[in-house]
């Protein structure tokens, strides 16, 4: 990747940062240009919830390059408070202790991507709450 | 609008084909059509070329231009569909499109693909790269993970064991098992598939597809033309692309999939068919539980009752619903962005009677489905016995 297009990313990857379509409301993660709903083009940026449910999840074991250390790893589809779905990694969990409906919030965790200036790259988890 | 048909195919075997490149599978696939057409190159007026992974496996792009060079097309139109697994479909539907407005008279249609070369782990990531990478790139998302989502989703909603699910890759293997152009022709059990390595929890290293090459080729022409050329021909009775929302956190259902539904029900609309009058249904059954999920889409079964249709036996060659009857993606192969154009070479096998062993008895009328990252986009054609 180049290290302009992870640093153009940066506000998904590191704070939740999705938008809100100022007419008709609805948020989107990731960001989009236009409203797919109503076509409109304002948009305003929105941060997430950082908290929410598990929805489903799998464990990964056939994984891309650069993953080997993590595998197998979960990935899961997170229901954020305000209703908007996350695809990311859950992590910091026995795969044991990994069900449906646990809550969980957002983390930062570093992936395995190298950008040619060996700037340390990181993106959004998640990880489940302890009471 | 003219009546299109397709009047002459050609194919290579799905395989690792090792002494072959790119160029070459394309080139003996176009050639088999023309020679089997009685066609010189000259006589086309159009070149479509499918693939998917040229671009990241090869780095090779430009693909129609290249190709056509090959071929000596140097007075035609060429052009390059690089749609995923929807290409091969698409490629048909614009030519379909093409020789219906009569823009053009014969066209030839190929998709190519070659993934054998290309490391494992290269090949999941040309897979990948068919979603946004400016999102999902190093996000640890891969796409066997969001099919496994939507595979456990489905066992909870219809309450179906794994066993029920992958039964289609049995069924697959089986139909395959006399396919001379099948990447893998012969039987596996459902105990095999349930004991091979998990690839992303519950999916089976057995319910997916393995990378191959290959490529299909056919000849798209006006009835007149067909006619002319003296040779067998089938009907393209209806061409339908329907879009849906590409990543699956925005979709509200995981199961839905409503671009097949409104891709097939369009395309029913203009054949004039309901599900029921189709003799055979090719999917793309990428993995299992899309095959099974593809039977309730397309509306031969209720929702919920892919599973109960697979095991009826009426999905066999031999059954009320034969599907995948070469094999499917799982068995004949799926060499990615030419799995459109075998679907559309095995209906004409069928719809001329000319599929020997896995051939569909009193086949009047098939339908094929390809598609993209979930049904992203999907592609349904429907082809029909001519004269
Ligand atoms: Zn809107």
């Amino acid at each position: 990747m180049a290290t302009s297009a992870y640093w153009r990313t940066r506000l998904c990857r590191y704070r939740l940062i999705g938008n809100r379509c100022q007419s008709c409301d609805r948020v989107f993660f990731p960001p989009r240009f236009m409203c797919p709903y109503c076509n409109s083009t304002k948009l305003e940026e929105c941060k997430l919830p950082d908290r929410g449910r598990l929805l489903e999840y799998t464990i990964v074991y056939s994984t891309p390059k650069g993953y080997e250390a993590m595998t197998p790893y979960v990935v899961g589809l997170v229901e954020l408070e305000n209703g908007v779905r996350v695809l990311a990694q859950i992590t910091d969990v026995n795969l044991e202790n990994i069900k449906e409906g646990m809550e969980v919030e957002a983390c930062i965790r570093r992936i395995p991507e190298q950008l040619e200036e060996k700037i340390i790259c990181y993106t959004y988890k998640f990880r489940p709450v302890i009471k | 609008m003219r009546e299109v048909v397709i009047a002459s195919i050609g194919y290579t075997r799905v395989s690792e084909h090792w002494e072959k490149s790119l160029k070459g599978l394309f080139m003996e696939a176009s050639l088999k059509a023309l020679e089997n057409a009685g066609l010189n190159v000259k006589s086309l007026d159009g070149l479509y070329v499918a693939n998917a992974f040229a671009g990241y496996l090869q780095r090779q792009t430009n693909l129609a231009n290249i190709m056509a060079e090959s071929l000596g097309f140097f007075d035609g139109f060429a052009i390059s569909i690089d749609s995923g697994g929807a290409s091969g479909g698409i490629a048909i539907h614009e030519a379909y499109n093409d020789v219906a407005r009569g823009i053009r008279d014969i066209v030839l249609v190929c998709g190519v693909e070659k993934m054998s070369e290309a490391s494992p782990q290269d090949v999941l990531l040309a897979q990948m790269s068919v979603g946004d990478q400016e999102h999902f790139r190093f996000s640890g998302i891969t796409i066997h993970s969001l099919a496994a989502l939507i595979y456990k989703t489905y066992m909870k909603r219809f309450n179906v064991k794994q066993e029920d699910i992958a039964l289609m890759s049995v069924i697959s293997h089986e139909h395959a098992s006399t396919c001379s152009h099948a990447q893998f022709p012969f039987k596996v059990s459902l105990e095999a598939v349930m004991k091979a390595p998990i690839v992303s929890d519950p999916i089976r290293a057995l319910e997916i597809p393995a990378p191959c090459d290959g490529a299909a080729a056919v000849i798209v022409c006006s009835h007149e033309k067909a006619k002319e050329i003296g040779l067998p021909h089938i009907k393209i009775a209806a061409s339908r692309i329907a879009r849906d929302s590409f990543n699956l956190n925005e979709r509200s259902d995981l199961l839905a999939m409503e671009a097949l539904v409104r891709a097939s029900r369009l395309a029913y609309e203009d054949a004039r068919i309901k599900p029921s009058d189709l003799s055979f249904v090719e999917l793309y059954d990428d993995y299992t539980v899309m095959g099974v999920l593809a039977l309730e889409k397309l509306g031969l079964c209720e929702p919920g009752e892919g599973v109960k249709l697979l095991k009826s036996g009426e999905v066999s060659l031999k059954g009320a619903m034969p599907v995948n009857t070469f094999g499917g993606l799982k068995a004949r192969g799926a060499p990615v962005g030419a799995v459109g154009v075998y679907q559309a070479v095995e209906a004409y096998l069928q719809l001329v009677d000319s599929a020997g062993a896995n051939q569909v008895k009193n086949a009047r009328v098939g339908a094929t489905y390809c598609g993209c990252c979930f049904n992203s986009i999907v592609v349904v054609n429907i082809f029909e016995r001519c004269c």
